[in-house]
């Protein structure tokens, strides 16, 4: 069986100038089904978001190669979407603007831009601030608009660079439910990069670990777990016991 | 309902950086006024606010400060709008190209640190005492805060923001666009603030040198008068319009980049 992305074999090796090289990738591989929420997490470093650079099409691994629908990702496409860690909004552009933003590059007329970023505000619960600069946002509702935007030009994937990570422990909750439920509606493929893995857990339909750097996929845990999942499944013995082994499995990769 | 003394209150609160502003300036002259009842200062070469006034006055009335300040708006202008055109595209290549960066930030950084209006008397033997020897003087002096800010805006450019706009789908003129020109415009402006002062002493000093009418002109030849209430009124007017220019710049850059007032 063949995935719906496709990682095989990906190594990738940085070269700054002045500094010994990073081999951040070494031999990964990766299959995404059609659909599907899996979570990688992994030790700092290990080169979990720079796979998903990879599969953006913004960085071109050394060796291996990565396909989706059996093609090679040769550079960015409207197939495929990032959330980043750090929201990367427009500061002069006001939310509905910002969400606008891809469909301004592919040259999608105003009104249908508009029609898009008015549905998509309302369903990432920003309905009333779409005039808003991100200055004037708390880091919640900046994600809220860095998913919308993603999700503006209709992709089939999302890739979501440790999104959560840049917010208070309350809010990253509220924002992990607030993700099930939108996922739900918008019913995407989603290779989520996270290093928590309550969070991996509670949104995933497989969660991949991967190994210190040089990265590669060490084990993949099926989430059993019946969906809509709310919050109370956290305390559950079954959510437990996967946390454990998921940690048993993580924690030989990390170095302190 | 508030009463008179609530009113009052609320009034001197709301104001009182502004009342607490103005009431220094108002002492400052009332205080200069006041000097010269304690000490006999020559008024051959001081004057005092209520003469200068009067001068003021004077020069409005016979039109010769709207004539003077008419002749030296048009190398003022003319300088700063070369400056533009020359500055900021030579500032966002210095910065987006970092060997045309690094091959001229020295030369630049000399240019910019050196008293330019030294250059003044030499511009003016090479172009003469009409518009151009002025507008170059007021070129050559304030072009450096444009490629200087322009330059360190591009620098500044969130490297991010770059890779979303990449992300989306968009090419390199996708990022001079919707990236980099964004970016770096608060930049300019603040930059403009500097030219804009740098400039109006160029004017000056270009007329110090070589001049028949102007505002540095009427300056000069007031003091070799010893007109000094009309030499101060030019004076005072010329702070007036660089205050409310770099002023108004402050403000424009608050109502344009609403963005940047958070950070």
């Amino acid at each position: 069986m063949t995935g719906y992305i496709e990682g095989r074999n990906v190594s990738l090796t940085f070269r700054p100038p002045n500094r010994a090289p990073v081999r951040a990738l070494g031999g990964f591989d990766i299959e995404v089904e059609e659909g599907e929420f899996l979570s990688i997490v992994g030790p700092s470093g290990c080169g979990k978001s720079t796979f998903l650079n990879v599969v953006l099409g913004l960085t071109k691994p050394d060796s291996g190669e990565v396909l989706m629908h059996g093609k090679p990702i040769g550079g960015p496409g409207s197939d495929r979407a990032m959330v980043f860690q750090e929201f990367g909004l427009l500061p002069w552009r006001t939310v509905q603007h910002n969400i606008e933003l891809g469909l301004e590059l592919k040259k999608v007329p105003v009104e249908k831009r508009r029609a898009t970023a008015e549905r998509l505000v309302v369903l990432v619960g920003l309905a009333g601030f779409e005039r808003h600069y991100p200055h004037e946002l708390s880091g919640g509702m900046k994600q809220r608009v860095g998913l919308a935007r993603a999700l503006a030009t209709d992709p089939d994937v999302l890739l979501m660079d440790e999104p959560f990570a840049a917010l208070d422990a309350q809010t990253r909750d509220l924002m992990q439910a607030e993700l099930l439920r939108i996922w739900r509606e918008a019913r995407k493929t989603v290779l989520f990069v996270t290093h928590q893995i309550d969070e991996a857990i509670y949104l995933s339909d497989r969660v991949m670990v991967m190994s210190k750097r040089p990265g590669r996929a060490k084990k993949i845990f099926a989430i059993d777990l019946p969906r809509p999942r709310e919050y109370e499944m956290r305390v559950t013995p079954e959510f437990n016991d996967l946390k454990l082994e998921i940690w048993n499995t993580l924690k030989d990769e990390i170095v302190a | 309902m508030a009463d008179a003394a609530t009113i009052r209150r609320t009034f001197v609160v709301r104001y009182r950086n502004v009342l607490l502003g103005g009431l220094a300036v108002v002492l400052f002259f009332a205080a200069w006024q006041a000097i010269f009842l304690f000490v006999p200062l020559n008024p051959l070469f001081m004057s005092k606010p209520s003469l200068i006034a009067a001068g003021l006055v004077d020069l409005i009335d016979s039109g010769d400060l709207f004539h003077d300040l008419a002749v030296s708006a048009v190398p003022f202008f003319i300088g700063l709008v070369a400056a533009v055109i020359v500055g900021v595209p030579l500032g966002i290549v210095m910065g987006w190209r970092p060997r045309v960066g690094y091959a001229l930030d020295p030369l630049m950084t000399v240019f910019y640190a050196s008293p330019l209006v030294a250059l003044a008397p030499l511009l003016v033997i090479f172009f003469g005492v009409g518009v151009s020897g002025k507008a170059i003087i007021v070129f050559a002096l304030s072009v450096f805060p444009f490629i200087f800010n322009a330059h360190a805006g591009v620098r500044a450019v969130d490297r991010l923001l770059i890779n979303v706009v990449r992300s989306l789908g968009g090419g390199e003129w996708d990022l001079y666009r919707k990236v980099i020109f964004p970016s770096v415009l608060p930049y300019i402006v603040a930059g403009a603030r500097i030219a804009v002062g740098r400039a109006l002493i160029a004017v000056l000093v270009g007329e110090f040198f070589a001049a028949s009418e102007g505002i540095g002109y009427a300056i000069s030849r007031f003091g070799d008068l010893f007109a000094i209430d009309r030499m101060f009124a030019c004076i005072l007017v010329v702070m007036a319009i660089a205050v409310v220019l770099t002023e108004g710049i402050r403000w424009a850059e608050r109502a344009a980049f609403p963005w940047r007032v958070g950070q």
